[in-house]
């Protein structure tokens, strides 16, 4: 008795459980539920199909690569019982689980925190390319106009002045 | 006013669906194909006369796992969307039982590798190039080497 994993979704298959498909070249495809089962044989890509353990580990949704998968294996010599390294066995299980579920919880925390920074600069964007919703155009044109009038004013008379001192000065230097 | 009856059928179940996927119709998988390509493509392609094959099996398409029933078609198959779409979808690795294992937690999980695809040369093609190479540069190469 083996807990299978499914082809399909990687999900674990319990003995008494779900139905396996023999291709033609020996293959053994194990599928754990209908579901999976009429996926496959619509020949749907797991990689492309968002509820499959395959989809979030290629996406990056999972953590992927770590040591912790290391100790999961599949292991075809039969051992004879020894009562203290079962219980040792079952003491790593718990251990290797408690650390991959920690693993896994700081790695989506990550992503997440990243998601709000990014969140966070399209909102920015946002606001900047819609100005205009939340503050006219046109508000305030016409006193910027009168502002910029005077100020054209002003320079024309500082003009006029300059103009006037240069012919004070040439009428200087004549006499 | 009683006019005629309906005559129409309007719903037409999913058998028709279904009948594709049955495994009497099943045809070759992206992993199956693949294996082709790395091991077994030499034979594939140059495989002996077969009455029973469509093109007596001296026409066959090894990405897409066909036969034709003559060069013309096979040309014709190349230049289709099938064919192309096909290239495409083996341009990646294809999925696998290690693979779905690996999804699941035994080993790390390494994302599958790209590569090109190229269609295969056609026969005719590849004859031509062949009588290319053989027209006697080879021979006259080595006779200038024994000549050194």
């Amino acid at each position: 008795m083996r807990i299978e994993n499914c082809y399909f979704c990687s999900s674990r298959i319990y003995p008494g459980h779900g139905i396996q498909f023999v291709r033609n070249d020996c293959k053994v495809f194990k599928f754990c539920r209908p579901k999976c089962h009429a996926a496959f044989k619509k020949k749907k890509n797991p990689r492309k199909v968002k509820w499959t353990k395959a989809y979030r580990k290629t996406v990056g949704k999972e953590l992927a690569i770590d040591p912790v998968f290391e100790f999961e294996k599949r292991r075809d010599q039969p051992l004879k019982y020894d009562r203290e390294l079962w219980q040792k066995t079952v003491e790593a299980m718990k251990r290797i689980e408690g650390i991959r579920q920690r693993r896994q919880g700081v790695y989506v925390m990550q992503r997440l925190r990243k998601a709000r920074e990014l969140e966070r600069d399209s909102d920015v964007k946002e606001v900047q390319r819609n100005m205009e919703l939340i503050k006219s155009p046109a508000a305030g044109l016409k006193e910027r106009k009168a502002m910029e009038e005077s100020i054209v004013e002003v320079t024309h008379e500082s003009d006029n002045e300059m103009e006037l001192d240069e012919e004070d000065r040439q009428e200087l230097v004549e006499v | 006013m009683p006019g005629p009856y309906k005559r129409k059928k309007y719903h037409f179940g999913d058998t028709h669906l279904k009948k594709r996927w049955r495994t009497k119709r099943r045809t070759k998988d992206l992993d199956e194909i693949d294996h082709d390509i790395n091991h077994k493509a030499e034979p594939l392609l140059n495989q002996e006369i077969d009455v029973d094959r469509p093109g007596n099996a001296q026409f066959y398409c090894l990405h897409c796992a066909r036969y034709f029933i003559s060069e013309e078609a096979m040309k014709d198959h190349f230049r289709t969307k099938v064919h192309k779409r096909r290239l495409k979808a083996l341009e990646l690795e294809p999925y696998s039982i290690e693979e779905s294992e690996r999804a699941a937690g035994m080993g790390s999980y390494i994302a599958p590798k790209k590569r090109k695809m190229q269609t295969q040369p056609l026969k005719s093609e590849e004859s031509t190039a062949k009588r290319s190479d053989d027209d006697g540069d080879d021979i006259m190469d080595d006779l200038n080497k024994d000549s050194k």
